[in-house]
């Protein structure tokens, strides 16, 4: 089944992290950019239009699902995301680990993994970008 | 689908399922503290205790651990009868005082109206209630370094003789899942220490964050197919090397 996908066009990013603080915001982490799961990257030299967003890609063979031992990690066959299951999940940290992309973020102060679950089917970052480099089609 | 009566409640269930988990589905509470959804049920700290009876059994019940009890076609069940309540805080109270300083079993001590208990309070007994939660995910999901060793009242969870194992990949998987936080451990920087082994704690290539121990990501590489590079990078360098690919790619 192909679901819709998050896709990022550098181009048009202009790092304003809007989508940072929507979703520090939506997930509970109290607004803190730092601890959000979609991450805006400045171009080095500042160059207009070669920024980037990195966000979880929701893998067909994803390197978080199969590197947990508890298989806490699921994809949701109706919005394609792989969710990360709290009440299975041991802390371990092997999923952030085998992630070879960074998108799956060890939030330090709750000691537990967190990653991109596509906010069920309806992303609130692609809603808050404001010049359409995050789109979910 | 079988039926079940749920206190006074008709509830659909499926073949094999346990108590426990048609308890939790509707929404009715019951103590645990040895549960863990990532391991198989064991029936440790028998607090899930609930009365089960039939009809055709003419008033006799008994007692069992829910989550170990399947449920079956018109089982009747009562998950806070006066039997129950008492047989559960008899078992607090046993906790108690094995390990008054545990914060979940006070917890559960004082919403059964535990004020004093009835047997001497060992004051500087560990953490510790035998949950065997630890074991369970060491020994069925990483490498099983940990067992219950010694027996009686000696009884406890350490590695083989209580020696530093060489199973052991520093995961702290065993004390994170810990109910009661009985498990020490250290974890400073870039030193890790659990078991009585110290390991060292891999940097990142990029920024020299600590990510994960040389032997936790042998393991993964080895048991789960993922390649050890990917690992000993910290997932902020790894998200900007990807953005700098994305970059690439758009130019």
């Amino acid at each position: 089944m192909v679901s819709k996908l998050m896709h990022v066009t550098p181009s048009k990013c202009t790092v304003c992290r809007n989508c940072e603080l929507a979703c520090a915001f939506s997930h509970m982490h109290g607004g803190k950019p730092t601890a959000a799961r979609i991450r805006a990257f400045a171009d080095d030299q500042q160059r207009e239009g070669h920024h980037a967003v990195v966000v979880c890609m929701q893998c067909e063979e994803a390197g978080c699902v199969k590197a947990c031992p508890a298989h806490a990690l699921w994809r949701n066959p109706e919005t394609g995301a792989i969710y990360h299951v709290e009440a299975r999940c041991i802390r371990c940290q092997s999923c952030v680990a085998g992630c070879p992309f960074g998108n799956m973020r060890w939030e330090a102060a709750m000691e537990f993994p967190t990653k991109c679950d596509l906010c069920d089917g309806d992303p609130v970052c692609v809603k808050f970008c404001p010049t359409g480099a995050l789109e979910h089609r | 689908m079988s039926e079940i009566i749920l206190n006074g409640r008709k509830v659909k269930v499926r073949k094999g399922e346990f108590l426990l988990a048609v308890a939790r589905r509707e929404g009715i509470e019951i103590p645990t503290l040895c549960q863990h959804d990532a391991v198989e049920p064991a029936g440790a700290c028998r607090l899930c205790l609930v009365e089960v009876t039939r009809p055709e059994w003419e008033g006799w019940s008994k007692l069992v651990t829910s989550c170990l009890f399947p449920a079956e076609d018109g089982l009747i069940v009562s998950t806070d009868s006066a039997p129950v309540h008492k047989t559960r805080k008899g078992i607090l109270e046993l906790l108690m005082a094995r390990s008054p300083n545990a914060v979940p079993v006070r917890e559960l001590a004082r919403q059964y109206g535990i004020e004093q208990c009835p047997y001497p309070v060992q004051h500087d007994g560990d953490n510790c209630i035998l949950c065997d939660i630890c074991t369970r995910v060491c020994q069925n999901l990483v490498t099983g370094a940990i067992s219950r060793i010694d027996r009686g009242v000696g009884k406890r969870v350490a590695t083989p003789f209580a020696e530093p194992s060489t199973d052991c990949v520093g995961c702290l998987a065993c004390a994170k899942s810990c109910p009661t936080a009985a498990i020490p451990y250290e974890d400073e920087g870039l030193r890790r220490t659990i078991w009585g082994k110290t390991f060292e704690v891999a940097s990142c290539a990029g920024c020299g964050a600590p990510t994960v121990t040389a032997e936790q990501a042998a393991w993964i590489e080895q048991s789960k197919g993922v390649s050890r590079e990917d690992q000993l990078v910290c997932d902020r360098c790894k998200a900007q090397k990807t953005a700098a690919a994305y970059q690439k790619l758009a130019w």
